[in-house]
């Protein structure tokens, strides 16, 4: 549905754009990496670009994907910045960085970043090269966008209003009374008398605690579905007194609750305005990219948030099949789902890794597809730090993986448990929390000519992109 | 399944530090010389072939009956008639010839760029090689050519020399062709005359400096050079500064100046013929451009 006229013609324009692309074989995609906080997005758009660039050089880094292609690869390119007003995503720093001795991984992202890449293919057919020579090789040009996870779990926020989303959001905190910092703030915001008056500092208090609170259910206890995202990650410009509002439990007064939804409204828009409309409005292609294991060790109550926060972002993404999207060709063709950090279970569980990745977002799958739109699930390592082993648990032999621990450097064996196919019982979760250890990258060519080993990043890419090629 | 150790556990091995895991990973994705796809006809291809053959074939099958029938009437008619239908024929076929070669040297360009891009040695050497065997200015630098163990070597050697010489040469041409369009555009009493001769001119030149590069481009190579020229055009706007200075240098001829006033327009045109020869040069190199 076409919410403003303004958003509408802009679907008209690019859409007329789209056309005209297609028509002369030089379609331009915008590839949305889509995943909650730490689920690997940065390190995906590293590992796909430096792959991508290796694959142009004739390295074989994407065998499957090159076969998508039909050998038909010539080149990739980065396109050069031109006058973008957004960062650009430092692929080279970021390699560096994982070849350098001590590695490091990239650090938490705290703005958006952008990139592109052309792809050039030879045309299709028994003449192609020569049609190719005559009007054109074939070039398709990826669009990609780095931002901080966090900040994805605002758009449920955009069709919510402050009453809505305050009776959400407590219920949902209450999940993680475990926690000291939330129990805190639950105390205090229900001792809160309903007629409160909009004095600054008791606004501050409770923004103060909420905040807390946030950052305990996301450090400790693995949750994800905390809004607003930008009070855990406030980005360059830091905190905005935008920012200072918290859930209540009388929301609809005069006084403080009358502040806190002058607030939430104002940071709604901003981020309608700055983040969903400009990125999220519209894109043709997405990768889920979900920390299915991560969620697994951190408990019930982590796993279902997991779930449930996929499943609330994909309602609140635009995946066409409305009239209006037909009209003017907008909405998304493929969706990939990745449960990424696919080296920390060997490899004979990683097919159970992505049939419990299936389960998990059976929700935005099925959204997906009522929209027609084409998905697939996939085990994917975007950097490979294990190789497979065997270990010896209770005098019985297990499959286990090795790798380098990040933190002391020396090698150790995991054993990551057994991968449920299904979501698990209850019982699954008696053996108490757990956090997989980081890995040490393996080793790296610095400049990163022959990009870097991966597990299934070519099979995604083939699900994903081979069609355009 | 049942009896399976519950919940992970890390088990480190070995109390000093490890060495980093080495997957091989340069080694394992060397290139290896593509597997050849069979490439298929597309319904479009197919169909034009069909109709070209049909057009031609139906041709020359009423021709030869023509001659028969002209035989029947008298040798000479049929001798005539016979020298004439494999006159034309044959016109047509080395026309169809020259355009598939111009088009294929063309190709060749391409090819070379992308063995460069690849890091390639052994295409790129034998790209490299092909094109000085075909170019007065670099059929000297062969022996080098053939020892060099690198393609960044092979990229120094041509630029260091022959592409050196024909860039000036390129530039000497963009030079005289700049002077004729001036005057052209001084004299010429309308602006569509005008755009006329800087066309023609603008083809004539891409064509004199793709045959510096070895280029003997028929028709459609001339087109796709110009695709290919005009698509570079837009990537360097870096060089005119270079080329500002020339055309300067150009207009400060004392006849010139004379003209130079009320003859704007030719400044214009002059300028960018400057820059035509320059990116023509740069479209028509064996080795791409350094990023
Ligand atoms: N072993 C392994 N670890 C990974 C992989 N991808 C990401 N990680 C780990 O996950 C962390 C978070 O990844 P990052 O890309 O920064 O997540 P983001 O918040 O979604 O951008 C990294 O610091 C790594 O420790 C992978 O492919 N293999
Ligand atoms: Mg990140």
């Amino acid at each position: 549905m076409p919410v403003d006229p303004l958003g509408g013609l802009n679907d008209v324009l690019r859409g007329v754009e789209k056309l005209g692309r297609d028509l002369i074989g030089q379609p331009r995609i915008r590839l949305a990496v889509t995943g909650l906080t730490r689920a690997g997005k940065t390190v995906f758009i590293t590992s796909l670009v430096a792959n991508l660039l290796a694959a142009g050089r004739g390295r074989r880094t994407l065998p499957l994907f090159e076969a998508a292609a039909g050998g038909r690869l010539r080149s990739v390119r980065l396109v050069p910045s031109a006058s973008e007003a957004l960062p650009r995503f430092d692929v080279e720093a970021h390699l560096a960085a994982l070849a350098a001795d001590p590695p490091a991984w990239p650090g938490r992202t705290d703005d958006l970043s952008t990139l592109e890449l052309t792809l050039e293919l030879d045309r299709p057919g028994a003449f192609g090269g020569m049609l190719g020579s005559l009007i054109g090789s074939r070039t398709v040009t990826l669009e990609l966008l780095d931002y901080p996870g966090e900040w994805l779990l605002d758009l449920p926020m955009l069709d919510q209003d402050y009453a809505a989303w305050s009776a959400e959001t407590l219920r949902r905190l209450r999940r993680g009374e475990r926690a000291a910092s939330v129990r805190d703030f639950l105390a205090w915001v229900e001792a809160l008398p309903a007629g409160a008056t909009a004095d600054e500092s008791l606004a501050r208090r409770g923004h103060a605690l909420y905040r807390d609170a946030l950052r305990e259910c996301r450090d400790g206890l693995g949750f994800r579905f905390l809004q607003p995202g930008r009070v855990l990650n406030p980005g360059p410009r830091g905190e905005t007194p935008l920012l200072w509002f918290f859930p209540l439990p009388y929301p609809s007064g005069g006084g403080l609750a009358s502040l806190m939804a002058q607030r939430h409204a104002a940071y709604v828009a901003a981020q309608r305005a700055e983040f969903f409309e400009p990125f999220f409005r519209r894109f043709d292609r997405q990768a889920v990219l979900v920390d299915v294991l991560g969620a697994l060790h951190a408990g019930q109550a982590a796993f279902e948030d997991t779930a449930e926060a996929l499943a609330a972002i994909a309602a609140a993404l635009r995946y066409g099949g409305g009239w209006w999207d037909w009209l003017v060709g907008a909405g998304v063709a493929r969706v990939a789902f990745a449960a990424t950090k696919a080296d920390h279970v060997p490899g004979r569980q990683r097919d159970a890794l992505a049939a419990l990745l299936g389960t998990l977002v059976a929700a935005p799958q099925g959204r997906a597809a009522e929209a027609g739109v084409a998905t697939s699930v996939h085990a994917l390592a975007s950097l490979r730090c294990t190789e497979d082993a065997v270990a010896t648990l209770d005098g019985r032999p297990v499959a286990a993986v090795r790798g380098t621990l990040l933190a002391t450097g020396q090698s150790a064996k995991v054993y990551p448990g057994e991968i449920p196919l299904r979501p698990p019982e209850p019982g699954f979760w008696e053996h108490g929390f757990f956090e997989m250890p980081e890995f040490q990258p393996p080793k790296l060519d610095a400049a990163g000519g022959s990009g870097v080993p991966h597990l299934g990043l070519d099979a995604l890419l083939a699900a994903l992109i081979g069609d355009l090629l | 399944m049942s009896d399976a150790p519950k919940g992970p556990r890390i088990i480190v091995e070995d109390a000093a530090v490890a060495p980093r895991l080495d997957f091989q990973w340069e080694q394992a994705v060397v290139p290896v010389a593509a597997p050849k796809v069979p490439s298929r006809w597309s319904g479009l291809g197919r169909a034009a072939a069909g109709a070209a053959v049909l057009g031609l074939g139906l041709a020359a099958l009423d021709a030869t009956n023509f001659v028969i029938d002209q035989f029947g009437r008298g040798p000479v008619q049929g001798w005539a008639t016979a020298g004439v239908v494999v006159a034309g024929f044959g016109l047509l076929a080395s026309g169809a010839w020259r355009e598939v070669r111009g088009l294929f040297s063309i190709r060749a360009v391409e090819r070379a760029r992308a063995a460069f891009a690849r890091e390639d040695l052994p295409a790129a050497r034998a790209e490299a090689l092909r094109w000085a065997g075909g170019v007065a200015e670099a059929a000297s630098l062969q022996p080098a050519l053939r020892q060099a163990g690198s393609t960044g070597e092979l990229r120094a050697l041509l630029e260091g020399g022959p592409l050196l010489v024909l860039d000036a040469q390129a530039v000497a041409l963009g030079r005289a062709a700049a002077v004729q369009s001036f005057a052209v555009t001084a004299v010429s009493p309308s602006p569509g005359l005008d755009a006329l001769v800087f066309t023609w001119r603008g083809v004539r030149l891409v064509r004199q400096v793709a045959a510096l590069h070895g280029l003997r481009p028929g028709l459609l190579g001339t087109m796709a050079l110009l695709r290919r020229t005009l698509l570079d055009a837009a990537t360097v706007a870096a060089t005119d500064v270079a080329v500002d200075a020339a055309a300067r240098a150009l207009l400060s001829n004392k006849l010139l100046e004379q003209f130079a006033g009320e003859a704007a327009a030719g400044a214009v045109a002059a300028r960018r013929m400057l820059r035509l020869s320059k990116v023509a040069a740069e479209a028509c190199r064996i080795v791409p451009p350094t990023p």
